[in-house]
């Protein structure tokens, strides 16, 4: 087990190396071959820890931190949730990382890229496997570190490389949180191995616990992009499609809601951290779900969803239902990277062009794509039957549960969501696939004008700055190892169910069963298989409706009249296209003060205040030194006067001392 | 055996007999470098060769508990002034900084200076010695002559060398040290005396002066002077401004010394006398020293995030992240301690690092200006490349060097002042915020100039790989480092030997 454990880590990391040190000069197959690699061998290595898993170890393989009391070793833990994760990373990271050889081919960077893109794997399985928080935060900021630099990956454009910096400070304000409650937490128990940790709940003051609970879903938002550190995701999309995929599907969002399942038995004990972490769940995906149903750029569309669907996750962990959170993780892993690598591909064929009003028809084009993709939109819209429906129903059965007027209406929001989600879903769908599309490409396939009428148009294309060489025909014809990654996600999105059934059929859930021996997942409240059943028709009719309305909007001839009257803005649209204005209230509110306040320390406080006193200082002492500098003229009578002044001192002194 | 051989008296003046051999070589810039050369990896080499021994040393149980070498003798016996060099390994660290430093220092400026090479060499040995004396030495009398011998060569290095408004800078340096080492030195005088008058014995020596009972008005009026000589060093909020200054005026070689070893004698003279010498007066102000490294770290960092000229930019974070040493030598707690130490060493290679990178840059392209850059990575990606692993570890990105000694130092601190390591927390987005967008204005982006820039060449290729296998190598493994100033610090936090 240590053998593999060590394998799944070393893989990935050597392989960055490897092609950060020697990718450039290296035949690009090269570089491919071990990127891919190393990923896959670390999968067969998790594989083989699965086979031979018998309950949870804890590895050791060195010291990292210690000094004194303080203790944090290169430690590892391998439990239900670290693995089935560690399965889950791999195998997507995977397949994306083959996608990214097709989608990167043309691209000069790719020994930088593949020397990233497997950094950030090895960065998250330190995270999911690490025995204490000391080493999940180097995996926590060392995603970071890898987000920042492939979502900057095409840094010639100002906004890509501003993109991969907000990302960066965001998340890290919320970690900020997470490292001072690290050190509270040793404060409090003099160690930060999480299993210790976790079973010291009850020795600890309900106050510190809330507020260490609010710390860690700080440090959670800033990751998984909940509100209100969410601003950085939608931005994130700068960088390279498959990264985007990685970023949202299988890695780095993920991370504050394992985080938080992590540490529940900590924190859970707390019944405000729990209702602030299922407050701000909920309201974070219904934000999201808002402000996609009115996006107009592909991948825009899909942070939103991301957010959204986090939300759900972070709700789930906030009601106690900590392995309905890890199946919708796990069934939103598939789903999420299988739409990334679909709109990858539609936006590669059609010259990076990502505006979704210029897009439609692809069905026909594209059917390769547009099949899967159309499996994981139904995924992610909770079609009936499909994995997304039952993870989601898990989250919402357990939110069901708690009951309470709190858990009530985040219920209701929850299910408002989830007709928003099936809408806007199928608006993409119907928009790209279906219909004709509007603008035919100029010849030469440029495509990269821009259009829109509010300012965060501005980010809807994102030509790399290497332009694929454009081809005979109206699209590009993409790589065949492209559209081939798609099919796996796609079965496993749809079959996703089969992992956690509902236990009404009459078996218990293999996650249920799986994962029901951590501490903090066997508890939470079980809602009555009547309840489930009835909270199940609910969704499955919502999402439904929203379909319904999608296709009633979208398709046909009321297509072209919704189509003309969203591109000229309807009213309020700007309001969500842009977030709620986050952004817009962010930099108001903080970064430009911060810009002010800067520059006011520097030229105000260093240059005029503590420097202008201090020469002022110095001048004033050159000038005190001036002063009898003047009476040294030279001549003679000058000189005798000062003689005669100082003779006269002296024996007016003299006097002095010695009268009686 | 060891003892015998004075390898403390070989290491302090070594440098200094080569200071003197470069009078024959003083017209042939080649020998004078080469001679340089032999001397500074002469040094790195017995530094190392104490480091690779300490173990065996500590078994040996020298004179004084805790030390590994000890040299002591009779100096100026009217006033009980004795030439007492000991190591420790806080000690160790700061001497193997030390003789490193000055090989990045000697190895930066191999092309960069060209005029005057054998003054401007025997500067930088003269410098060695006043350092590495700085380090070992356990009389405070000689402490204070080392600390005065280093301070000299650098007034001409950044008055002779340096770039700009390098009078006013090096003038600027020069009084605020002095300022603060004059103080330091009535403090000194002051100790002795009072020592004298209650004991009956004259004695600079630290070990005798650290058992003088003090009446505690005396003791905070004596601490406030030393306080203030080493926080001009350190150098905290705010006595800091000629630090920016005196790095952006000097010679490269001048920045890293400034950097990595300068400021450290600031911080090692806090630890190794300050607080010992006074606790009680440490204690009382304890909360101050807080404030101030806390308001430097905050106030740093912002106006690090205004600068515009790259070399002031860093000599900025430097500021920032010697307030974390302070904010961990004020916790005065075995773990914070820790932390500290190993963030001096830290912040010499990250800050050192890239001092030399920046300088690197300068020579080619003959502006530090932010403005003037971008997109360097498609121009110079070796250089881009460096220079984004050295930014990532002065953010403290985990897993390299600077998180471990930050993270030590909050951790630590946490346990005794939870609101003071929370502030400091703060800092440490902060110095994501003004880094990244260095490295965002300078790396990414497109180019702004059109600038003849060439990649690094193989020299400078060795002395960066080093330098980051050093910060990779700090920030896996620290264990070793850890162990070594393990022992100080039990005994200086009140610990048994």
């Amino acid at each position: 087990m240590k053998l593999y454990l060590a394998f799944i880590l070393l893989l990935p990391l050597m392989g960055g190396i490897f092609n950060a040190l020697l990718g450039r000069t290296l035949p690009r197959r090269v570089g491919e071959v071990v990127a891919c690699g190393v990923i896959w061998s670390a999968f067969a290595c998790a594989v083989l820890a699965f086979a031979g898993f018998n309950g949870p170890v804890r590895v050791e393989f060195g010291s990292w931190l210690a000094a004194f009391e303080f203790q944090a070793p290169i430690a590892l833990y391998l439990d239900q949730l670290s693995l089935s994760l560690t399965l889950m990373i791999t195998f997507v990271c995977g397949l994306i990382h083959l996608y990214s050889v097709g989608y990167m081919q043309d691209d000069p960077a790719h020994a930088r890229y593949f020397a990233l893109l497997n950094i950030f794997v090895f960065a998250m399985l330190v995270l999911v496997l690490a025995e204490n928080l000391p080493l999940l935060y180097l995996g926590w900021e060392g995603v970071g570190f890898c987000s920042y630099a492939l979502i900057g990956f095409w840094y010639t454009e100002e906004q890509n490389a501003t993109a991969g910096r907000k990302a960066f400070i965001t998340t890290r304000i919320g970690d900020t949180a997470f490292g001072i409650a690290i050190v509270w937490m040793y404060q409090l128990s003099g160690s930060v191995s999480i299993t210790h940790l976790n079973t010291m709940g009850t020795l600890i003051p309900a106050a510190v616990v809330t507020t260490l609970g609010l710390l860690l879903l700080a440090g959670a938002s800033g990751k998984s992009a909940q509100l209100p550190l969410s601003v950085w995701l939608p931005d994130a999309m700068a960088g390279p499609t498959p990264v985007s995929a990685q970023i949202h599907a299988a890695t780095m969002v993920t991370a504050g809601v394992y985080l938080l399942a992590r540490m529940f038995p900590l924190i859970g004990g707390s019944g405000t951290v729990r209702a602030a972490i299922a407050l701000t769940g909920g309201i974070t995906a219904f934000y999201a779900a808002t402000c996609a149903c009115c996006q107009r750029d592909l991948k825009r569309i899909l942070a939103y969803s991301t957010i959204s669907q986090i939300g759900y996750m972070v709700l789930g962990v906030g009601a106690g239902a900590l392995t309905g959170a890890a199946f919708h993780l796990l069934t939103h892993a598939f789903f999420k990277a299988l739409l990334f690598l679909g709109a990858g591909c539609a936006i590669t064929a059609l010259h990076h062009r990502q505006d979704i009003f210029r897009m439609g028809g692809l069905r026909a084009k594209l059917p390769a794509v547009y099949w899967p993709f159309l499996a994981g939109a139904l995924c992610l819209a909770g079609f009936p039957l499909t994995g997304g429906f039952f993870s989601k129903d898990a989250i919402l059965a357990g939110v069901a549960a708690q009951g309470g007027p709190l858990y009530g209406g985040l219920l209701l929001l929850g299910l408002i969501t989830a007709f928003l989600t099936s809408f806007y879903t199928f608006r993409m769908v119907f928009v790209v696939f279906h219909g004709e599309q509007k603008n035919p490409l100029p010849p030469g396939g440029g495509g990269l004008g821009r259009g829109g009428s509010d300012n965060s148009a501005a980010n809807i294309l994102h030509p790399p700055p290497h332009p694929l060489p454009s081809r005979e025909g109206e699209h590009l014809e993409l790589p065949k190892i492209m559209t081939l990654a798609l099919v796996p996600l796609a079965l496993l999105g749809l079959c996703g169910g089969m992992l956690n059934l509902p236990s009404y059929l009459g078996h218990q859930g293999i996650l249920d069963g799986f994962l029901g021996s951590i501490p903090g997942f066997g508890g939470g409240e079980k809602a009555s298989q009547g309840g489930e059943i009835v909270l199940q028709i609910v969704a499955a009719i919502l999402s439904l409706t929203g379909l319904g309305l999608a296709w009633f909007r979208y398709t046909g001839s009321r297509r072209a009249e919704a189509l003309a009257r969203e591109e000229a803005g309807l009213p309020g649209a700007g309001f969500l296209l842009n977030g709620w204005r986050l952004d817009n209230l962010y930099g108001a509110l903080i970064i430009n003060p911060f810009k002010y306040v800067a520059r006011f320390f520097w030229k105000q406080g260093d240059e005029a205040g503590i420097d202008g006193a201090l020469d002022g200082l110095a001048r004033f002492i050159a000038r005190l030194g001036g002063l009898p500098a003047g009476w040294c003229t030279g001549r003679v009578a000058t000189s005798l006067f000062g003689l005669a002044g100082g003779v006269c001192v002296v024996l007016a002194y003299l006097v002095w001392v010695t009268l009686p | 055996m060891m003892a015998d051989l004075h390898l403390l008296t070989v290491l302090v003046f070594f440098p200094l007999a080569g200071c003197l051999l470069m009078l024959p070589a003083w017209k042939c810039p080649a020998a004078a470098r080469s001679l340089a050369l032999g001397v500074m990896s002469g040094e790195l080499l017995l530094a190392l060769w104490l480091y690779a021994s300490w173990q065996g040393l500590a078994a040996l149980k020298p004179a004084l508990p805790g030390y590994l070498l000890v040299e002591d003798a009779p100096w100026i016996s009217a006033f009980g002034i004795r030439y007492t060099l000991g190591l420790d390994g806080l000690s160790l660290l700061m001497v193997m900084l030390t003789a490193f430093s000055f090989c990045i220092a000697l190895a930066v400026s191999w092309r960069a200076v060209g005029e005057k090479v054998g003054l401007f060499l025997a500067l930088l040995l003269a410098m060695e010695t006043g350092i590495m004396g700085v380090f070992l030495a356990l009389d405070l009398a000689l402490f204070y002559l080392f600390w005065e011998v280093m301070l000299i060569p650098m007034f001409f290095l950044i008055g002779i060398w340096g770039h700009g408004r390098r009078i006013y800078s090096t003038v600027k340096f020069f009084l605020f040290t002095m300022f603060g080492s004059l103080l330091m030195l009535l403090a000194i005088i002051a100790l002795h005396l009072l020592h004298a008058r209650q004991s009956g014995v004259t004695t600079f020596g630290l070990f005798e002066l650290i058992a003088t009972p003090l009446p505690a008005g005396t003791q905070l009026w004596l601490f406030a002077a030393f306080f203030l000589a080493f926080a001009i060093k350190f150098p905290l909020f705010p006595l800091h401004t000629w630090l920016p200054d005196a790095h952006t005026d000097a010679p490269t070689a001048g920045s890293v010394i400034l950097a990595g070893l300068l400021l450290k004698t600031g911080s090692y003279g806090l630890i190794r006398f300050g607080y010992p010498l006074f606790p009680q007066a440490a204690q009382t102000l304890t909360p101050l020293i807080y404030t101030l490294a806390i308001a430097g770290i905050i106030y740093a960092s912002l106006v690090a995030f205004a600068q515009e000229d790259m070399k002031r930019l860093i000599a900025y974070s430097s500021i920032g992240h010697m307030g974390y040493v302070a904010i961990g030598i004020a916790a005065w707690e075995p773990v914070a301690l820790s932390g500290s130490i190993i963030q001096m060493a830290n912040h010499g290679v990250t800050t050192g690092a890239l001092f030399a990178m920046v300088g690197m840059l300068d020579e080619r392209a003959h502006t530090r200006e932010i403005g003037a850059f971008g997109g360097l990575w498609g121009k110079i990606p070796l250089w881009s490349f460096f220079f984004l692993i050295f930014s990532m570890a002065s953010v403290g990105l985990p897993g390299l060097n600077n998180f471990v000694g930050e993270f030590l130092v909050l951790a630590g601190t946490f346990t005794k002042a939870p609101l003071a390591a929370g502030l400091a927390f703060v800092g440490i987005v902060l110095t994501l915020v003004y880094m990244v967008r260095l490295v965002q204005e300078v790396v990414f982006q497109v180019e702004r100039r059109p600038l003849p820039l060439a990649d690094l060449d193989r020299r400078e290729i060795c002395v960066l790989a080093v330098l980051a296998l050093l910060v990779v190598w700090m920030g896996v493994h620290p264990a070793p480092l850890l162990e070594l100033i393990h022992g100080p610090v039990r005994l200086l936090t009140g610990g048994v030997p």
